[in-house]
């Protein structure tokens, strides 16, 4: 056993949505640290492309045992759990609905904590949240915002089903933690990026009008590109002396809202933008969420002050914990992770 | 003051929550669900405390005039039949029961009962299809329909609910007889309802899987539906659910003197006299009168949505306010029986021919027999 380590490769180890976008870089991860005693949670509609792909790299990925099923099912979950020493939780309600997202992220997630104290032998539980829990409203434009920064009191008024579903997974493993004694750690991943991903983040702008609007300007991007956030995410699961602990995942090199839309611009031709100043931006969202109220949800409440400040006041981000408590270090440096996330729009440029 | 509890916190709970926070005069006195935490991220988001997993000691602490049942389909007939029991008045979502016998005695128990019963057929009080039913009630079509067309379409690309559905055999939706036409075409098809007889001659129902459906990977999953139907005194309707056609969710009639066309996604309502006119004008009063309809309701819609009646769950708003009215005021409920009843001998009669065997005996073991109600 690596004595760095809290597990040896003999720990029977749980990835939910192992076959999701950064789920499947995890796996790939632990099969590169030697651990292949895996179970990867799929449920039966996945196509399991990104899973295989990460499996066939590795002589070991044929031990790896494939477990079908679905998170609200408990009888699925006591299945996945059985003798598991660490779970890694990636797995996530993405619904636009609160119920559909909260079924996904909470309630899955209160079924995996209940079988894995009954049924695992628990070393470590790691939840896989998001940096959409925050509510910077109080922080100042190019504040740091890190780990202690307050979380989203109103994600009902942000109008962020997903935001709400991370808050309130979070909520019950901070829970099962305190009643429960289980070991776990909390990761927020930035925004993440990588081939397998084209969409654009929203903290950079949003398409909702038939043209893009560039809100991010000259905001920096929390960015982590998919391999440097899984490896956080691994050794969050593997370090001792971090239980109890929150990490932001976000690289070293951050680049600007106008450096990746510009990077981005070039590789897929024909894409045209038009950028609005945040006061500007801050206006329309404040006029949007009055006349929301007013007209008595006649317009959702899709832009409104929470979501303007979250996604678009601009801060300055740190990775000073992950660094420090668990020896992190991104392993693609931002101009490869760049190169990487830019070459699957084709030489020709088509998105 | 109407004490209102709904059953079932999933994604439609929250729309039943914003629509009865638009009626005046009733409250949300508990929120039930298997899963109490499903109850109580409902309860925790709208500032409604009384939280429940069991649906008697709802009944029994919260004693609601009226229940919104938001479950899957399979629990409709014993739920309901509970909250009849316990002296309330229940509003089921759609489809209102797996089969027509089950929806032919859950009324017949609520009329024991002296309760109302209504149905989620909110599409059916959108503010076109208010105005469509004022004008065929005011003599506009001259006469009975003598045809009908419903048309449903449904985006598979929302995999987010299809997918589930279709990769696992066990879910709900592939446990009802009519699969995931089951869940869908009631509304569609309680649109034809409400224009014909009860006694039908005639329906004929193909059905086929669309090339879509079948790379997403289901096997027996169909998607694409069309039905004709007869009535005995000679209308005939046309009903086609389709996920490959998109954004047309319409109804048209046809009677001997006009035709109505009400499309449920544009808001609008097309009237359109029978008349003939002389030589060339045939080319140039038509288009001109379509131009004119369509501008119309541009007209008003733009009216409606400065009045704030432009927001998306009207329909259901109209639905929940007429049936609590009823209950209030001693009238008829807002979709007659008739209609529902109807409705679900329709869909029996396509699920059997389409999936023979397997609908005619629902998977699923269901209802125990309702009791009479014993509290009020
Ligand atoms: N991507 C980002 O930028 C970002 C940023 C911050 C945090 N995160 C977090 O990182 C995690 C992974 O995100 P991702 O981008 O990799 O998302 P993803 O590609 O959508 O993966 C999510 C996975 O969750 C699975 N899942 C959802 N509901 C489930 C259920 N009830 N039972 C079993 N599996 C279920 C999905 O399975 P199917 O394949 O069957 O749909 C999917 O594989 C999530 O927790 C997310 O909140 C992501």
């Amino acid at each position: 056993m690596n004595l760095a380590y809290i597990a040896s490769p003999g720990d029977r180890i749980l990835v939910t949505g192992s076959n999701g976008f950064i789920g499947a870089k995890v796996v790939e991860i632990l099969l590169e640290y030697g651990f292949s005693k895996l179970h990867c949670f799929v449920r039966p509609s996945s196509q399991l492309g990104r899973l295989e792909k990460a499996l066939d790299q590795f002589d070991a990925g044929e031990n790896v045992e494939l477990i079908i099923g679905d998170l609200l099912s408990r009888d699925d979950c006591e299945k996945a759990t059985e003798g598991v020493s660490i779970i890694y939780h990636l797995a996530a309600g993405f619904d636009k609905s609160f119920a559909g997202a909260f079924m996904n992220s909470a309630l899955a997630t209160r079924n995996l904590l209940d079988a894995f104290l009954k049924f695992g032998k628990p070393k470590r539980f790691v939840n896989i949240s998001s940096f959409a829990v925050y509510s910077n409203l109080r922080l100042k434009r190019g504040a740091l915002l890190d780990e202690t920064c307050p979380l989203e009191e109103e994600p009902q008024e942000r109008f962020d089903a997903y935001g709400f579903g991370k808050l309130k997974q979070e909520e019950l493993v901070r829970e099962y933690g305190r009643n429960n004694g289980l070991p776990h750690v909390i990761v927020r991943p930035g925004a993440v990026f990588g081939a397998g991903k084209r969409e654009l983040s929203g903290r950079i702008g949003v398409d909702t009008f038939g043209i893009f609007i560039h809100l991010g300007r000259n905001n920096i991007l929390p960015l982590t590109f998919v391999d440097n956030c899984a490896e956080a995410i691994v050794l969050a699961g593997l370090k001792p002396g971090v239980d109890g602990e929150t990490f932001n995942v976000v690289d070293n090199e951050l680049l600007t809202s106008r450096q990746f839309l510009e990077a981005y611009r070039k590789a897929a031709k024909g894409f045209r933008s038009i950028s609005i100043p945040y006061p500007l931006a801050y206006g329309i969202c404040l006029l949007w969420e009055k006349y929301s109220k007013w007209s008595k949800g006649q317009l959702p409440p899709a832009f409104n002050r929470r979501r303007c400040a979250a996604e678009w006041k601009g801060n300055r981000y740190s990775n000073r914990n992950l660094h420090e408590k668990l020896g992190w270090e991104p392993r693609v440096p931002m101009a490869q992770a760049m190169a990487s996330y830019l070459s699957q729009f084709g030489t020709n440029g088509t998105v | 003051m109407l004490r209102v509890a709904i059953i079932g916190c999933g994604k439609v709970a929250d729309q039943h929550v914003n629509a009865i926070r638009r009626i005046t005069d009733c409250r949300i006195v508990a929120l039930c669900d298997r899963e109490l935490l499903m109850a109580r991220q409902l309860g925790d988001r709208f500032q409604i405390s009384s939280c429940f997993s069991e649906v008697d000691e709802m009944l029994k602490v919260a004693k609601p005039d009226a229940v919104h049942i938001t479950t899957p389909p399979q629990s409709h007939f014993s739920l309901a039949s509970q909250c009849l029991r316990a002296g309330s008045h229940v509003y089921l979502e759609k489809p209102f029961a797996i089969t027509a016998e089950d929806a032919q005695a859950l009324i017949d128990f609520a009329d024991k009962c002296g309760l109302k019963m209504t149905v989620g057929h909110n599409y059916q009080f959108t503010l076109e299809m208010l105005e469509m039913r004022r004008l065929a009630r005011k003599g506009f079509l001259g006469g009975k329909p003598v045809h009908l067309e419903s048309y449903w379409s449904y985006d598979l690309g929302d995999t987010s609910y299809v997918g589930p559905v279709l990769g696992n055999p066990a879910h709900w939706v592939r446990q009802l007889p009519g699969q995931l036409f089951h869940n869908i075409i009631s509304h569609g098809i309680a649109k034809l309802a409400e224009f014909l007889d009860d006694e039908l001659t005639e329906v004929v129902a193909k059905a086929h899987q669309s090339q879509e459906l079948g790379g997403l990977g289901a096997q027996e999953v169909l998607d694409e539906l069309r039905v004709l139907i007869r009535d005995k005194s000679g209308t005939t309707a046309f009903f086609c659910f389709s996920t490959q056609i998109k954004g047309r969710n319409q109804l048209h009639i046809y009677g001997p003197a006009g035709t109505l066309s009400a499309d449920i996604i544009t808001g609008s309502l097309i009237r359109n006299q029978t008349r003939s006119f002389k030589s060339y004008l045939t080319y140039f009063v038509p288009p001109l009168n379509n131009a004119l309809e369509h501008l119309r309701n541009l007209r008003l819609n733009v009216a409606d949505f400065i009045r704030r009646r432009l927001y998306q769950d009207f329909g259901m708003k109209e639905l929940i306010e007429r049936f609590y009215n009823s209950i209030r005021l001693g009238g008829p409920p807002p979709i007659p029986y008739r209609e529902i009843i109807l409705t679900a001998q329709i869909m029996d009669e396509i699920f059997t021919q389409i999936y023979g065997d397997r609908a005619s005996k629902p998977l699923t073991p269901m209802r125990p027999e309702p009791a009479v109600a014993t509290g009020e």
